[in-house]
């Protein structure tokens, strides 16, 4: 892989740019494993994330009528009190906090859970509670009347819930979607601190070893850049796909001549 | 005497301390097509939300075939897929397609096989004239359309009633007259019909009871031309000499 950029190399780096172009080939495997485990992280830990966030928002929109039995109306009532609060908790602190509570707090416990794995639990958890009122805000935004459509026909509100609201909800969260996933790119250079060996780590290590800092985060400030712009783009062509086209085709093999 | 399809028994709804409906008494018979008539506010509508359990009465009961329509989630849902409902707007699914309107409460409330929830989709999609539009989605279509794709959803589930909400109100002149061709020739088939309107040509015409109902009480009940003819009470004269005049 290195070969290719041979012609490229440099040994004597001076300007700023060429410090960047040095090191990047120097610690070229670093630079990628770095990027591998940032997009790794952070897309199982937004995938996951989502995950959670839907289960939580749906949770959240729970309604309980006088129709209900006493039990299911308290076993709601609990798990949209364990709901809020967990979303209130991981809203209303630092995600490099909320990091080093859960990676220290777990050993802590004699669990020897890895950094890499701590940093993905953390992403899930964070991303799962903006995800939560983002769900929420998106079944908020489907009118009434379609559940009703459902309802009327005898789709138990569950039912209504997966096959009527959320694959609307869906559609127009989508573009948020799309920004947790950028935001969380960036953020798992917080995991840093719990020694996750991401971009942000790797452009520490190679900054120390020459003192050239600001080279070091400028090239994986480029590595960040491409990667959002290009997965940017990618959601972009998400959204436009599952828009759909304008047009549809009249079905003539029913149309009639009367 | 046959037996009733729906029956409401001394029903009453509030909003706070709005009274909207004033110990409602009713049933509907097979076959019968009943068109509820009255001012805006006189809660026609509401009654027939709460016939279908949209609303929650907050006296009284519903029943269907003499059996009350308990407050369990399971019985409405089993009462609400027997009982049809066409709302003034549309309700239709956004995300999907008129042939995926029709076809998913017949797949996931009544589970029928993907075949027979199309054949009865077709079916019911021609009877309305809207089978060439089955790759349509709802936003690529005019009020009219919608409301007749609306309908054909509604019968796909085979009700036993079909209740409309004001299934005209929001449409402009043109599209009325296509949508209440429909359901003329619905009521001509044996369906039987509960229809919340402020077309009076279509209740005189086509009903075979028309209920005139005020501030939340049922004023008056009676076949069309009797009630359109000799209202007997003074009210029902007022509120028909304002639509009838000319």
């Amino acid at each position: 892989m290195a070969m290719a950029f041979d012609f490229l190399t440099i040994t004597n780096p001076q300007s700023s740019l060429e410090w960047m172009v040095f090191l990047t080939q120097k610690y070229f495997s670093m630079f990628v494993e770095g990027t591998l485990l940032t997009l790794y992280i952070s897309i199982i830990g937004t995938f996951l994330g989502f995950a959670l966030g839907y289960v939580i928002g749906v949770i959240q929109d729970l309604q309980v009528s006088k129709v209900d039995l006493l039990p299911k109306r308290v076993l709601v009532g609990i798990c949209k009190l364990v709901a809020s609060a967990y979303v209130e908790l991981f809203r209303d602190t630092p995600m490099i906090v909320q990091a080093m509570i859960i990676y220290y707090g777990i050993r802590q416990v004699g669990v020897d859970i890895t950094p890499v794995a701590a940093g993905i639990l953390v992403t899930v958890l964070n991303t799962g509670a903006y995800m939560a009122e983002t769900v929420r805000g998106g079944i908020g935004s489907i009118d009434l009347g379609q559940r009703e459509g459902a309802w009327a026909m005898g789709m138990s509100p569950l039912a209504t819930m997966l096959y009527v609201v959320l694959p609307q909800a869906f559609r127009n969260i989508l573009p948020e979607m799309a920004n947790t996933f950028l935001t969380n790119l960036k953020m798992t250079s917080v995991l840093n601190v719990i020694a996750v060996q991401e971009l942000f780590m790797a452009a520490k290590t190679v900054g120390g070893n020459y003192y050239k800092y600001f080279e070091s985060y400028l090239v994986i400030a480029v590595i960040y850049f491409v990667l959002c712009f290009l997965f940017n783009k990618v959601f972009l062509l998400v959204e436009k796909w599952i828009r759909g086209t304008d047009d549809y085709a009249l079905a003539i093999e029913y149309l009639e001549s009367e | 005497m046959e037996e009733a399809i729906l029956g409401v028994r001394d029903l009453s709804k509030s909003f706070g301390n709005h009274e909207v409906l004033r110990k409602i008494d009713m049933e509907v018979f097979p076959k019968e097509i009943i068109c509820i008539v009255g001012s805006s506010g006189s809660g026609k509508s509401t009654l027939l939300r709460c016939i279908n359990r949209l609303e929650r009465q907050t006296s009284g009961q519903v029943l269907f075939h003499g059996q009350e329509v308990r407050d369990v989630q399971s019985e409405i849902n089993e009462y609400r897929s027997k009982v049809g409902m066409v709302f003034q707007s549309f309700n239709l699914f956004d995300h999907l397609t008129v042939l995926d309107n029709c076809m998913l409460c017949t797949r996931k409330v009544l589970h029928l096989a993907k075949d027979e929830a199309f054949g009865r989709a077709i079916e019911h999609l021609k009877q309305v004239g809207m089978a060439p539009f089955i790759h349509a989605k709802p936003s690529q279509l005019s009020g009219g359309q919608k409301q007749r794709v609306a309908i054909a959803r509604a019968l796909c589930m085979n009700p036993e009633v079909l209740l409309f909400d004001e299934p005209t109100s929001a449409l402009d002149p043109e599209m009325v007259g296509e949508v209440l061709t429909v359901m003329r020739q619905l009521a001509s088939t044996g369906l039987t019909m509960v229809v919340v309107t402020h077309e009076m040509a279509f209740a005189r015409d086509v009903s075979t009871r028309t209920i005139f109902m005020d501030r939340g009480f049922v004023v008056e009940d009676a076949p069309p031309q009797e009630l359109f003819q000799h209202p007997k009470s003074p009210r029902t004269r007022e509120f028909l000499s304002r639509y009838l005049e000319g």
